[in-house]
């Protein structure tokens, strides 16, 4: 490698943080950037199986570019995972995240992490061990977790939980959720979760309800665990019912989710994060972020485009958290504060003012003096004669920001790395306390390369833009709010004390009761066969056997004198689920023997399974069985029902040497199992 | 190949994190280390992504092989 490959030597983790907002230009195939890059001779060389010529002109190829596109850093990651250096393959991912806001560069990304963490964590980076739960299919946006969370210097441990469990993860202190010991957990939920009813009457009673339930799940996180909470609020659809009088109307959906997001925000204790996604949606565009298709087909309730900027705030939400925060923006001056050189252009020449593009720096200058009031430090580093600087901030009548609004000031002919070592000694902060503003794309590579610690803001080409850029950049996330408004959010909290008395599930015996559930269970019928195929040859995790059937043979133990069927359909008061769950036994004899019993995930942790047994004990008894006898057949995916039977008080009889366990329930001894939580409405018996 | 068997094996490299996979007409899902339910959604969506195109419902789970999704692919790509 030569010499100028220095300057894409990989940067240690805790340095690597350039956190914009929405990525910088991108990108491989989708962008323009790739066309000039010839990259055939590196490709032909990783499929030769010479990653050490691949990686050193990928390598050249990226130095092309003040931030390389997201494929050529996911190759480069290879390369280096090849060559068996894993921190500088976790570098080159973690520029993936400044790279692109594409789901396919951050999916290949987090895939890739996941695999390299596997073998071995990064040798940097604060370490946190994370739960995510949700209330809709947060895989893929709990994958991208550990990768956003990555450049931001996090080495984050991830552990997801099952499809929409939120509340039995919270709920229930023996939950999967909580025997991973997290030092955090994200809630990450849809509108969908909101119980709020599409109109109300009284929505002051409505939303306060709807908080307190809230507020409730995360005393019990607190009274379960240490854990603290990260929780997102509500995305506020794109569909209207009322129109333009739905913000009008109090007690409209539109309008009690703005009351009830704002509400939760205010009932946040230390211990709780919002992450504000309706701010995000709106961001984004909610048109684009509701992606009902993928709803549809696979409960995703965020478009999967918008996961990237989802997880990249919610990982600098849990940075802040972590103390991970920047205190100081360092300023260059010319064509940063103001237009032009002040050293050519004088005081009248520079552009800055009400008029043209003048005005694009005063905003600029007014979102500086924006974070600076709520407590971020500003400090001036600039290659000038100090005189012909000062007399600006004193004599310019546009100027906005003023020489007492700097905490250090650095303009002579030093170079940056000089000047912000200084302004971090004069500060008493560290280096990684800084983060650089500077419209100089060659002021940056320097410090990029020999101050890595400080971050760097890479100011778009037009300053119209400069405003935008300095906002979506998430390393100035605050961590707390002020104590003026904590004083407030006492106030609320002893007010959401009160509404607490009056209603909340807060054990899982409450939850469920809470859910008022019932089910309709029959024998296998024609209308539902095919649901009852589809079940039967996609359900992975709840399933004790996973045997799988043709519709042939469902039919025929539908219609065999030997064979009980049931399906059950399970409602609850805030949905109708369908068909969800069902069983085949045979009668062997005197024993009934589960062939079949398998749940969709849908509603695991709803007690459905209780409910199919009782069904089985009576079935068992009115056919003249005396013991129920049922088989666990283990996959890489069902561990979840492993010890099922041993929960409900059967007696295990058997275990082959791959681990299939046969089990037995005598009915005469332990009496028929009980469904405690769900009502039957519409039993059918097969006789 | 053509370009569209590259890009598809491309992306099936990002979304299944195997850089030496190789997809033939004849490659079913269970073939594909990782092609599991989840990853079908990625895989499926970052095609819509990449070639700026829409499954329909039946499209999105139907076909059985990948020979069958890029003959498929290919025709909505003509079809613009």
């Amino acid at each position: 490698m030569d010499e100028r490959n220095r300057l894409w030597q990989p940067l240690r983790l805790r340095q690597l943080v350039s956190s914009t907002f929405i990525a910088q230009p991108t990108n491989g195939v989708d962008g323009p950037v790739s066309a000039d890059l010839d990259l055939t001779a590196a490709e032909q060389a990783q499929r030769a199986g010479d990653y050490g010529r691949a990686l050193a002109l990928y390598l050249e190829a990226a130095m092309t570019s003040e931030h390389p596109p997201a494929d050529l850093c996911l190759k480069i990651a290879r390369c280096h995972d090849r060559l068996e250096s894993p921190d500088e393959a976790f570098t080159w991912l973690a520029r993936i995240v400044d790279a692109s806001d594409g789901f396919r560069h951050w999916s290949a990304g987090a895939s890739l992490l996941a695999r390299l963490v596997a073998k071995s964590r990064p040798s940097t980076g604060k370490q946190c061990r994370v739960a995510v739960t949700g209330s809709y299919t947060v895989d893929q946006f709990a994958a991208m977790l550990p990768l956003a969370a990555l450049s931001l210097g996090i080495d984050l441990e991830l552990h997801s939980g099952l499809y929409g469990q939120y509340q039995q993860d919270l709920i229930d202190p023996g939950s999967a959720l909580y025997s991973v010991n997290p030092d955090l957990i994200v809630v990450a939920v849809h509108e969908g979760a909101a119980e709020l009813p599409r109109y109300s009457d009284t929505p002051d009673a409505t939303i306060a309800a709807e908080t307190s339930r809230w507020v409730a799940l995360w005393d019990t996180v607190s009274r379960h665990s240490d854990a603290s909470l990260v929780q997102h609020n509500f995305a506020l659809r794109p569909e209207s019912e009322f129109g333009h009088l739905s913000r009008g109307l109090a007690g409209s959906r539109f309008s009690m989710l703005q009351t009830l997001n704002r509400a939760l925000s205010e009932s946040a204790t230390q211990n709780v994060n919002i992450v504000d996604c309706a701010r995000l949606a709106a961001h984004y565009g909610t048109a684009r972020w509701f992606d009902d298709r993928y709803w549809v087909r696979s409960k995703q309730a965020v478009a999967l485009e918008a996961l990237p900027l989802l997880a990249r705030h919610t990982a600098a939400v849990i940075a802040a958290r972590l103390g991970l925060i920047r205190k100081c923006l360092v300023l260059d001056l010319d064509n940063t504060l103001w237009g032009g050189v002040i050293g050519e252009d004088g005081l009248d020449g520079i552009q800055l003012g009400s008029d043209g593009i003048g005005e694009a720096f005063v905003a600029f200058q007014e979102a500086v003096l924006a974070l600076k009031d709520r407590g971020v430090l500003l400090a001036v580093a600039s290659k000038n004669n100090e005189a012909d600087v000062r007399e600006v901030f004193e004599r310019h009548p546009a100027m906005r920001i003023k020489l007492e609004d700097i905490s250090a000031f650095a303009v002579n002919w030093e170079d940056k790395p000089a000047n912000l070592r200084a302004i971090a000694r004069t500060l008493g902060i560290g280096l990684d306390a800084l983060v650089l503003a500077d419209d100089n794309p060659a002021e940056r590579q320097i410090v990029r390369r020999l101050v890595p610690e400080v971050d760097v803001l890479t100011l778009p080409v037009e300053p119209a833009e400069y405003r935008r850029a300095l906002s979506d950049y998430l390393g100035f996330e605050p961590a707390a709010i002020t104590s003026e408004d904590r004083q407030r959010t006492a106030q609320y909290r002893a007010r959401r004390a009160a509404a607490e008395m009056a209603s909340s599930a807060t054990d899982m015996a409450s939850f469920y009761r809470d859910m008022r559930m019932t089910a309709s269970t029959a024998p296998f019928d024609d209308l539902h066969m095919p649901r009852i195929g589809q079940l039967t040859g996609k359900t992975n995790q709840f399933n004790l056997t996973t045997r799988r059937f043709t519709a042939a043979d469902l039919r025929a133990f539908s219609e065999s004198e030997k064979h009980i069927t049931r399906y059950l359909r399970l409602s609850d008061r805030l949905a109708d689920h369908g068909l969800v769950a069902l069983t085949i036994a045979e009668i062997v004899g005197d024993r009934l023997d589960i062939n079949s019993f398998l749940m969709s995930c849908r509603v695991i942790g709803r007690t459905v399974e209780d409910h199919l047994l009782s069904h089985l004990c009576r079935d068992a008894d009115r056919v003249g069985c005396k013991t129920i006898h049922g088989t666990y057949i283990p996959t890489h995916k069902n561990a979840i029902v492993s010890s099922l039977y041993e929960r409900f008080g059967f007696i295990q009889i058997d275990e082959t040497d791959d681990g299939i366990t046969r089990w037995q329930y005598d009915l005469s001894v332990r009496g028929p199992i009980v469904s405690e939580y769900i009502e039957e409405v519409g039993e059918h018996d097969s006789d | 190949m053509t370009l569209i068997d590259e890009r598809i094996e491309e992306i099936a490299r990002d979304i299944f994190a195997d850089d030496e996979l190789v997809m033939t007409d004849a490659t079913v899902a269970r073939d594909v280390r990782g092609w599991d339910s989840l990853a079908h959604v990625n895989f499926m969506y970052s095609l819509e992504e990449a070639f700026d195109v829409q499954f329909s419902e039946d499209e999105f789970v139907g076909f059985e092989n990948v020979g069958a999704l890029k003959r498929m692919l290919a025709a909505k790509i003509g079809a613009k």
